[in-house]
């Protein structure tokens, strides 16, 4: 693989909630163009490493910079601005707006770069034909799978240059699990970079370039996809 | 002096008694009362009708604390399964309905004029002049009976699930009626507290009218047990004296404000009165002598948004 | 005359519904109930006296510029004194507004005393239509409520403002992902919400007398108003308020007019007992 620019990176970064740190000493490096999915077992601390990305919870210990720029004192909308896209785990639509008004909430308080152009939205539009036809529809109105689908087209509006997905595939049939990960490797092909966490391991190494495994808030693996099968075995990272 | 300091210290008694039941309600159960002034006057009035109507103090109070139990109760049974926010609403609501029949009811209440001539517990059997100090001697006592019982209460099985249930969600969830049942007898039982306050008061006053039960009475209550730390009934009667103090205190305000006249001075003081709450409520919410008890209760919520944070270490 | 009532009743409801809309704005994107709602309503309408009758404008104008300078008091409280406890629960927002409620009303008597009040306004001779008898005053507030609502609705649904305050009342952590400053539309949200207040402040200034309790006569029906509509619902707010306004003026064919608030409360635990979701709480999504 040739050394390509690292567009997202975190440094020993601590974050917690109130009480001691849930996470602590995570860095990672994430390649322009990578999938980089972070996988581990429930309450490991994923959805709160990818909250203190996001700029939901704040950065304890240490620095989070998007090409070389630091944004760790930026609150969330700003590191919209700066191109950093998430979609939540869940309550991820607003349910009382339409999906046509979460679309056009989810450029529209951003800085002109990042304002959506008619362009972007057609583009958006047609990755996701089945929110596109029912525009004035309640979003409280969809089904799990189709919510999913209607946030991550909401994430992509913003034209980002990292997209961070909290668990894509949670609570979705195994049909529309397989759909939703086409979708992200259709994206990421697209030269996005992704930041993914995922529990369906078998289904998320599929299309993952690099792997960090998360257990109790810190750093236990972090390898090229590729590895994962052959060299180490899961069960035995995720319980020790 | 001595006999002002008295009176003073008499209201300071009642605040303290609508106190110790806005600690049981809020303070330890989280169940807001916005009525305050209104069930304190449902007491009152309830005291002094049966009282008039001669059938003695005792059953005078016991009535008043039967009728604000009751009417506690009932509120807090309409706000059944609903947020606190509701619970809120309608106790405003109730203060503000009582208000209204007070005023209006005049075969009954006299309306603005009010009842005069409440007799008072054990008049006559104590020599007239020294009578002051004796009602505030039983004030006294009242409190500390309270103060025992609500202590011993904290401390008896119901105590122990008032606590579990206000500071676990799960357990509160999980006991489901209880929960339901508890709270209302909780309410109630602040509603028995208040009208007892409320038969003091008339036998106190010996003479009643709608203006001694505004709503800036309610904003007293609730300064007094926030300075005094939610939930701590010893540091309540720290705090209604030292509320008093400074109440008393703006009095005096008027030699040095002699230009204004009596409606700008009273409304000087209920504007500090607010701002003192509001100050309160930013600088203080553990109360202003966390400090000098032993256990410090854990700050009310932790931060939930991280968007207003501006503070950040950076390496 | 029942016709009469119902009339009056809905004049009156369209008063109601201002605050009624502003409390559930504020309802909707801080989570609390504004105890201050009736003392923001007195101050609006002093506010409004004071360039009508001592600065000696006419009322509209009077109106007009005492409702911005509210509304620019409102993000001010919002400031000094929300803003501190943004964090807190609901409960804490709510003892507070009753100390700014306290504040506010009493700066008013202050200022004014207690002695009743009200706007130079010429006199107009009563209108008969269809044997309703219609005077100037209720046009005026039917006229000026109806245009408050479509404003505010056009906001919600049609602007990003709008949008963005929705979705922060959704999902505040989500909108900020999004982009969407929170405190920046809470601020938007208390000028509206106070010009609201300032605006029904003075359509009651001119239906009663002005004095320091003028809002406080209407805080009862404003909750029930809230409440009825589904708390945080602000299309419910209006039907709510004049459903409201309707019960408390017919029951005056019963009960004395004093008890108008009295109708209100039984109107809000009736309703809380029977359907605490609100008349039209099903509209709105949780979750
Ligand atoms: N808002 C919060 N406040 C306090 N503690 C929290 C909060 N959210 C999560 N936690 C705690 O942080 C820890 C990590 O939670 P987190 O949601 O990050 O786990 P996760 O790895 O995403 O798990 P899952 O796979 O179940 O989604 C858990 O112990 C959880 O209880
Ligand atoms: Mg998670």
């Amino acid at each position: 693989m040739t050394a390509r620019e690292i567009v997202l990176k975190t440094k020993d970064v601590a974050a917690g909630y109130g009480g001691g740190d849930i996470i602590s000493n995570i860095s990672i490096d994430v390649e322009e163009g990578q999938i980089f999915t972070v996988i581990g077992p429930n309450g490991s601390g994923k959805s709160t490493f990818i909250k203190v990305l996001a700029g939901l919870l704040h950065t304890r210990v240490g620095g989070i910079s998007i090409k070389d720029e630091q944004i760790t004192p930026l609150a969330a909308p700003e590191r919209v601005a700066k191109g950093l896209a998430y979609v939540p785990q869940e309550y991820n639509v607003f349910p009382n707006l339409t999906i046509n008004e979460n679309l056009r909430v989810s450029t529209e308080f951003l800085k002109r770069d990042r304002c959506a152009t008619g362009e972007q939205r057609e583009r958006v539009l047609n990755m996701f034909p089945e929110i596109a036809t029912r525009l004035t529809l309640r979003a409280g109105h969809l089904s799990g799978g189709q919510r999913q689908m209607l946030a991550f087209a909401c994430a992509m509006m913003a034209a980002p240059v990292v997209l961070l997905l909290d668990e894509p595939s949670a609570g979705l049939s195994p049909k529309f699990v397989a759909e939703i990960f086409d979708r992200i490797k259709a994206v990421n092909r697209t030269g996005l970079t992704v930041v993914m966490i995922e529990q369906n391991v078998k289904e998320a190494l599929r299309i993952a370039d690099t792997v960090m495994v998360l257990v109790n808030g810190a750093t236990r693996l972090s390898v090229p996809a590729s590895e994962i099968g052959s060299t180490h075995d899961l069960h035995k990272l995720f319980l020790g | 002096m001595v006999s002002y300091l008295v009176t003073i210290l008499s209201l300071v008694a009642i605040i303290s008694i609508l106190g110790l039941a806005l600690n049981l309600q809020w303070g330890l159960c989280g169940m807001v009362n916005f009525g305050i002034a209104g069930f304190f006057a449902l007491g009152a009035y309830t005291a002094a009708l049966v009282d008039l109507a001669g059938a003695g103090t005792l059953v005078a109070t016991v009535a008043a604390a039967a009728v604000c139990g009751i009417a506690c109760a009932l509120v807090a049974l309409v706000s059944l399964r609903l947020s606190d926010e509701y619970l809120a609403i309608l106790t405003l609501g109730f203060g503000e309905v009582v208000r209204l029949v007070v005023l209006n009811e005049e075969w009954l209440t006299h309306g603005s004029l009010g009842l005069p001539g409440i007799p008072r517990p054990f008049w006559g059997l104590i020599p007239e002049e020294q009578y002051e100090y004796w009602f505030l001697g039983m004030l006294g006592g009242v409190i500390l009976l309270l103060f025992l019982a609500l202590e011993k209460l904290l401390r008896s099985p119901f105590g122990r699930a008032i606590r579990a249930v206000r500071e676990d969600d799960v357990v509160a969830a999980t006991l489901g009626k209880d929960v339901v049942k508890l709270r209302v007898k909780v309410f109630a039982l602040g509603g028995v507290i208040i009208g007892i306050a409320g038969a003091f008061h008339s036998f106190y006053m010996t003479y009643i009218d709608p203006s001694q039960f505004s709503a800036i009475l309610t904003a007293y209550v609730f300064m007094a047990v926030i300075a005094g730390g939610r939930a701590s009934n010893s540091g309540l009667l720290l705090g209604s004296v030292g509320l008093m103090a400074v109440i008393e205190g703006t009095r005096f305000l008027k030699d040095i404000f002699n230009i204004f006249d009596a409606t700008q001075l009273s409304a000087i003081r209920l504007i500090l009165i607010g701002l003192g709450l509001i100050l309160l409520l930013i600088f203080r919410p553990q109360g202003c002598f966390a400090e000098y008890r032993l256990k410090i209760k854990k700050p009310e919520k932790e931060p939930r948004k991280a968007s207003v944070q501006t503070e950040t270490r950076t390496t | 005359m029942t016709a009469q009532y119902i009339f009056n009743g809905f004049v009156s409801g369209m008063i109601l519904a201002l605050p009624a809309v502003a409390l559930t704005l504020i309802y909707g994107i801080l989570k609390f109930p504004n105890f201050a709602s009736g003392a923001m309503l007195t101050v609006g309408a002093y506010l409004a006296l004071i360039f009508n009758v001592y600065l000696g404008m006419p009322l509209l104008w009077a109106a007009i510029i005492g409702s911005l300078i509210f509304a620019l008091i409102a993000v001010g409280i919002d400031q000094a004194v929300f803003r501190q406890l943004r964090e807190r629960t609901a409960i804490t927002l709510l003892v507070c507004s009753m100390g700014v409620s306290f504040v506010l009303e009493n700066i008013a008597r202050f200022i004014f005393g207690n002695g009743a009040r009200s706007y130079d306004l010429a006199i107009a001779r009563p209108k008969h239509f269809f044997g309703l008898r219609i005077n100037n005053e209720q046009i005026i507030t039917a006229a000026t409520a109806v245009a408050a609502m479509i404003v505010v609705y056009f906001i919600l649904r049609h602007t990003a403002l709008g949008r963005a305050m929705r979705a922060v009342a959704d999902n505040p952590s989500l909108a900020a992902v999004r982009g969407v400053r929170r405190e920046s539309i809470v601020r938007w949200t208390w000028a509206i919400t106070g010009t609201l207040t300032a605006v029904a402040g003075v359509l009651a200034g001119m239906d009663r007398a002005i004095d320091p309790l003028l809002g406080w006569n209407y805080i009862v029906s404003t909750f029930a108003a809230a409440i009825l509509g589904g708390l945080g619902n602000p299309v419910g707010a209006v039907i709510g308020a004049l459903t409201v306004g309707v019960v408390e003026e017919t029951s005056t064919l019963f009960i004395p007019p004093n008890y108008r608030q009295v109708v209100s409360f039984l109107a809000i635990a009736l309703l809380l007992i029977l359907r605490p979701q609100g008349l039209l709480g099903a509209a709105k999504i949780k979750k």
